[in-house]
Parts: C-alpha cells; structure tokens; sequence
C-alpha cells in the first residue's frame, strides 16, 4: 500500500469521528476565546485606566499563563468536580487572557496623546472617548493579541482530551495509549492544520478592518467584509460538525451532568493505557448485553488522580482501578505485599471515605516492575533488583512521571534497595519499552502485564526485598449506583475467572503490537470465553 | 465673554507655576491672540478655558457663570477646539470626522452629513471630493481646514485654536489666515487664537495677550503693543519682525 493509500485508508475509518472531534476542538478553542474576549477586553480597558491596576492586573493573569496545561486542567477538575467540556473550556480561557489584556492595554496606551485630547475637546464623555475614539484605535492590537490567543489556544486544547472534553487530542491520547502512531498523527496534523487555518482567518479579520480605512473601490470592499467573516467562519463550520455528529449530545451531558448514574445511565471511565481501556471495555459491553443499562465511554482519562477525581465527584461512575495504586497513590498509606491485605485495606478505606465499591478482583497482577534488556542482563547476570541496584550509578532509567513521583514508585524503591540511578528520564508509558529495547534507556518501570515485555525481548526482575505492592486490578463503582443496580456487579464477576496475567498479555500485545482495535480485541476475547453469545448488538456499534 | 480671575497653575503641587496669577477679559466677538514662545503658558490658558485642566487657583467665568457650573460635555460642545497636533480622527472619515460633535448629541447620520458637507464648503474643500476620504489621505492643510469645519460642526459660540497653522508652510498658512478673517468676518465667533508669530498674530488678532514665562505681560491692540510696550521683554519681541526684515533687506 503506498503512502497516500494509507493515509486516506487512516482517513476513511476514522472519517466520522474526525468531522466529530475537530468540530469539538474549533468548539473549545472558540467558545473559550470568545468568552475570553469578552472578560479581556473590559479587564484591559480597567487596566489602561487605572494605573495603580495594571501591574497586579498583567501580573495575575501572567501567572495564569505559566501554569502547566495539565496541572492546569487537574487542578480545575479537583475544582469543579467534573471532568468534559466545562473546566477544559475554563482552563483555555484563562491562557487566552494574557495576550487579550495584553494586547488591549498596549493598544490603548498607544493612542497619541493628540487623538485623545481631540476626543475629549470635542465633548466625549468617557464612554464615548472608549467607544468612538480609544477601542476602534486599538483595535487592530486588540485583535493581534486574540490571533495569539486563538492559535495558542488550538494547541492546548489538544490536551483537554485528558479530562474527557474530546477534541483532536482524543485520537493523540488514544494513538499513545496505544502505541498506534497512525492515530497520534490523525490528531496531530489536523490540529496544525487548524492552528494555521485560525492563524490565517484572523489575519484576514486584520487585513479586513485594516483596508476599510484605505480601500475606496467596490471590489476592495467586498474583499474587505469578506475577510472579516473568515474567523465567523471557522467558528460555524465547528458547529455544524460538532452538532451534526452529535447533536450537542456532549454539550448537554456537560451541562446537565445531574446525580450519578442518572436514568440508568453508566458512565465508565478508563486511564489512558491499553490494559485500563481493554478492561473497561469488556464491562462496557457486558453491561451493554446483559443489563438494560445505558453506557458512556468516558475513556482516555489522563491519569490515576484524575481518574479517582472523577469516579469520587461524579462524573464517572465506574473504573478499573489497581490496588497497590489505590494503597500508596490515592490513600497513601505504607506499602504492603499481602494481596489479600491490600485488597481488604482499600476496599474497607474506599467504602468509608469515598462512598466507593471494590468489586471482585480480576486475577491480574499488573504490578510495577524493573524492565531490562534481555540480553543486557544475560551479559551482566542480572536477575533480581539488588543486581541491577549495584550498578545503578552507570545506569539510564526511564519512568513514567507517575512511577518518578509515587511512593510506591522510585522515591520508595530507591530507599528500599538503596539505588540511585546514574541518569533518570521522563517517558510516556507508551514509549519507554521501544525505548528500552531500542537502548535509549538501559531500565524502565514496566506494568508486569505488558504485552511488550516478551515481543520485545525484555526482562522483568525479581523484586527480592517484596518491595512494590500487589497491583490486582479491580472495577471500582459508586455505591449509590450499585446499590440501584445490584445487577452490575453480578455481570462484571465471571471476568474475574477468565483473566489471568498471561491471557492479558497477550491481550494488549494485540492491541499494542498488532494495531487490532480494542473494541473488536474485548468483544473477541468475550465471545471466546462465552461471556458473550455469538452475535450481540455490541457488534453492531463495535467498529468505529 | 471670559474673564480669568487671578488664575494660576501648577502641574507638579505648587513647586513650579505654567502659570502665575493671569487676569484677563475676552470679549464677546473678539478674536483674542495669545501670543508667546513655547512653555510661555499660552496653551496652558487655552486648555483652562476649555476645562481639559481645571486651575490651581483663581476663578474662570464663562457668559457671567463660573466654568464649574457647566458640565465639562456642555462647556466643550460650545467651544470648538481647534487642536496643534490637529487631532483628526484617523479611523474617521472626513464626512464623520466634522461630524462628530453632531453624532455626540444624537443627531441623525442623514442631517449630519448634510451639515458636513455645507461645512466643509465653508472652509473651502469640494465635499464631493472628500466626504469620504480619510485623514491620512489628506495634505497638512487640507487636515486644518477640516479640523476647523469639525470645531464649528456644533455651532459653538467660541471658537479655541491653539497653532492650528504652526506645522504648515508658509503659503498654506497665509491662505488659512485668510480663510480665518473670512470666517471671523462671516460667522462673528469669539476667536482664542494661540501663536508663537508675531505677524499672525497682529494679522489676526483684535486684541493681543502677550505670554512670557507663565505671566502676562502686556494686553492691548496691535497699535498699543507698537506704541506702548509695557516691558523690556515686549519691546524685544515686536522689533524682532523688523530687524528680520533689515537683515533680509541687507541681502539684498
């Protein structure tokens, strides 16, 4: 297949939902804008005029500004305790002040003292000055600091898909959660393409506004108008994908986002890796199949807190937690090794301080673990930690950034064996095991469960101080919904029989290794455990 | 009529005076020159007058009321100001321009335009070649003379021009001098003339005030100011115009 084959082949499966999220995106980047022009301009003008407010004023909305995007949507989510599109739009319009404001104080510090004075001696009230004289001048400013705000506001918006708000970053969430660069780069390039098709849009409003003080002739007027509709433009042509594809339904789940499970609805929420979407997905279409239950996908969450942030508040009702993850991470209470301890341990503390439900637990250990290259430790006759640990100081680690920060992570192994590795590098879970075998790196924090750990002819090592905690993964409901739905529980247990360490593995291998779609991945393996008849409806929707 | 009562003003809280105790009288119909170098306070008067700066001290009366009682709008929609920096609106047509005045009392866009264009036959520019033009279109003196159309838009009683021909050539501004004693002669407003040229300002004025470091110096007619200088310092400025002339003779 040639190059141009495969992209519109990429294309054409994903053709719906690419109408879908770049009309979610134009919806975020726009929405966000236009509110924050509106709250912008007026602090500018305040700004302008009072001096004494300018400082603290920039200053503020400065510091917006250096937030971190996804510190920035986390924190918003612990907030307003909801993920999806309100506290993505929230976070993109507080980074869309600074050039607005920005922008608008230059714009009217720049108006020459003449032209004021001129507005005044003709007999301008305030308001008059601002409204004839000062906005129109500065408005070219004005609209140079919104182009700013806009394009930059594209690029953030691609990672509002880590709370749930869709978006271009879904298919890049997505294509790093599973490993499928096809997908990162149908989010990617649509994303830069809209970048510059905003950038070039407000440019033509600059052109536009600029040439009605110049352009005489009815052709150039025309050109003129037109150019001003452009930005207007981009915006419809958002809706129209966003409502044809949707029917606002998003829109409205966001709004309305009433009490948990409302109307006999399941909303499932998974982490933005292939073992969390696979297992969320087997529940999704057993409870599809066997319940009169209504399911939502809310998948792609990017990350344990906010995924626990959103099953606590509400806005999902059920997930595919790990119980070490929930002792150290969430509950932060000292490691232990005892699977049963753990397990009765979160069950009991989850039930008294969250109102959450431990269902039984699936027989899988997706444990921390340290991957090394086979062959590197056949060489250097590694087989345990305390081996590895003695030659750390030569050694380059890559982690995930939740391992680096966790206490069960490497704060807590490097105490217990005493290591410090010589290098320490950031990776996406999606990419340290190409980059351990590829000899990027020379040790990774491994899930146990990995598909890639045999393809790629890695090793894991032998945990010989007991240090990381059992990881079982376990489904984690609010107990207002179970205790509505008492069938949902009884659905999800025979998963627990069918699973095991091995049988996962192999099931992300075929998602992570041979591009297969999770769907299709989930509904196989249900069938085939006859947990599923033949034919449901859920092959109906099953390929997206 | 304006009459300024012991005025003062001082632009830092007292520590230096733009200006030092002036009283002054301007007649009804009169066209008043300031006259005086730059930093003298003549502008400074100007804007008093207009209320864009209120005084230090002393009182201001405008028509027999104190300048307080009038609303700041009131007081400068009777008082077209002609600006030295011209001050046209640059995102403003001409049409709109003039206008202005007349759009900041709700008068409606079709007697608005009609009031321009007579105006700006008043001072001479063909409407139909300009009504729709934009300020930076226009030459240096083209820009003053719309900028004299917009001060009288409002039908103000006074008329404030503080150099509205400083930065023309000499030509451009001989013929603007004249189309200001035609429009003095046509209209018969109250003129508050502001120059730093001796002979515009004994070509234009009725009465002249001579400004010097923030004081007054001397307030008469041409004929008293050549026959009775007051000071040393008005003596020096009106023989300079004439050992102008003799050295130009010389040259010759």
């Amino acid at each position: 297949m040639s190059g141009l084959d495969h992209v519109l082949a990429v294309i054409e499966a994903n053709g719906v939902e690419l109408w879908l999220r770049t009309g979610q995106h134009i919806m975020l980047t726009g929405v966000s804008t236009l509110i924050a022009i509106c709250i912008g301009i007026p602090l500018g003008v305040f700004a302008a005029k009072h001096a004494r407010a300018e400082r603290p004023l920039l200053a503020g909305v400065g510091i917006l500004q250096t937030v971190p995007s996804l510190a920035m949507l986390a924190l918003l989510l612990a907030m307003l305790q909801q993920i999806g599109a309100l506290p993505a739009i929230i976070a993109l319009t507080l980074y869309a002040l600074l050039p607005i404001v920005r922008n608008t104080v230059t714009g009217l510090r720049g108006i020459a003292p003449d032209i004021r004075e001129a507005a005044r001696g003709v007999g301008m009230t305030a308001a008059q000055q601002l409204r004839l004289v000062e906005l129109p001048l500065a408005l070219p400013v004005i609209v140079a600091g919104v182009r700013t705000a806009a394009v930059v506001g594209v690029g953030i918006a691609t990672l509002s898909a880590f709370i749930g708000a869709g978006g271009l970053g879904q298919f890049i969430n997505r294509g790093l959660a599973l490993s499928n660069t096809d997908l990162i780069l149908l989010g990617a390039i649509p994303s830069a393409l809209l970048a510059l098709a905003v950038d070039g849009a407000i440019a033509a409003f600059q052109w536009g506004i600029e040439s009605r003080r110049r352009v005489r002739e009815p052709a150039g007027i025309w050109a003129a108008r037109m150019a001003t509709v452009l930005p207007a433009l981009i915006l419809v042509i958002g809706a129209i994908a966003f409502w044809s594809t949707t029917g606002g339904g998003s829109v409205r789940r966001a709004a309305e986002h009433g009490g948990p499970g409302a109307g006999g609805t399941v909303r499932i929420g998974a982490k933005n890796f292939t073992e969390n979407l696979l297992l969320a997905e087997m529940i999704a279409q057993l409870l599809e199949a066997r319940t009169d239950l209504r399911i939502e996908r809310r998948y792609g969450l990017g990350g344990t807190m906010i995924a626990h942030n959103a099953l606590r508040d509400g806005a999902i009702d059920l997930y595919v937690e790990y119980t070490g993850t929930a002792l150290t991470a969430i509950l932060r209470a000292p490691s232990m090794s005892d699977p049963e301890a753990v397990y009765d341990h979160v069950s009991e503390a989850y039930a008294e301080r969250f109102d959450l439900v431990w269902l039984t637990p699936f027989r899988i250990n997706n444990a921390y673990a340290l991957a090394v290259r086979r062959a590197m430790a056949r060489e250097r006759a590694w087989t345990t930690i305390s081996d590895l640990a003695r030659e750390a100081k030569s050694l380059r680690a890559g982690f995930t950034p939740e391992f680096s920060e966790r206490p069960d992570g490497y704060p807590g192994l490097a105490a217990v064996y005493g290591l410090a590795f010589g290098r320490v590098y950031d990776l996406e879970a999606a990419l340290m095991y190409r980059a351990l075998a590829e000899g990027e790196v020379d040790v990774i924090s491994a899930y146990a469960t990995d598909g890639r750990i045999e393809a790629l002819q890695l090793l894991l090592l032998d945990d010989d101080r007991h240090f990381f905690p059992p990881y079982f993964a376990v489904p984690v409901v609010r107990a207002g919904l179970l205790a509505r739905h008492p069938e949902i529980g009884t659905v999800i247990a025979p998963l627990s029989n069918s699973l095991d360490d091995k049988i996962m593995r192999a099931l992300n291998w075929a998602v992570d290794g041979e591009k297969r779609n999770p769907r299709k991945v989930a509904t196989e393996f249900l069938r085939a455990k006859k947990l599923l008849p033949a034919v449901t409806e859920s092959t109906l929707h099953g390929a997206p | 009529m304006i009459v300024l009562d012991h005025v003062s003003k001082s632009f830092d809280g007292g520590s230096s005076f733009a200006l030092h105790d002036v009283s002054l009288t301007i007649e009804q119909g009169e066209t008043f020159v300031l006259l005086g170098s730059s930093g003298s306070g003549k502008t400074t008067i100007l804007r008093l007058i207009s209320r864009l700066i209120e005084p230090t001290a002393g009182t201001i009366a405008v028509d027999g009321r104190d300048l307080r009682d009038y609303t700041e709008i009131a007081l400068r929609r009777n008082m077209g100001y002609v600006f030295q920096g011209i001050g046209l609106f640059p995102h403003m047509t001409v049409a709109d321009n003039v206008a202005v005045g007349l759009r900041l009392v709700g008068e409606p866009a079709p007697q608005r335009e009609a009031k321009a264009r007579a105006l700006l036959e008043l001072v001479e520019l063909e409407p139909d070649a300009f009504v729709h033009r934009f300020p930076g279109e226009l030459s240096g003196g083209q820009q003053q003379r719309v900028a004299v159309a917009r001060a009288l838009a409002t039908d103000p009683d006074y008329l404030l021009m503080d150099e509205p021909f400083g930065a023309l050539d000499a030509l451009t501004r001989e013929s603007l001098q004249a189309e200001v004693l035609r429009l003095k002669a046509k209209l018969g407003k109250t003129i508050v003339f502001v120059t730093h040229d001796i002979v515009e300002a004994f070509l234009l004025g009725d009465r002249i005030g001579v400004c010097n470091e923030g004081r007054l110096e001397q307030v008469g007619t041409r004929r008293e100011l050549l026959r009775q200088p007051a000071t040393d310092f008005v003596r020096a400025l009106i023989a300079r115009p004439l050992q102008q002339l003799q050295a130009f003779q010389e040259l010759q």
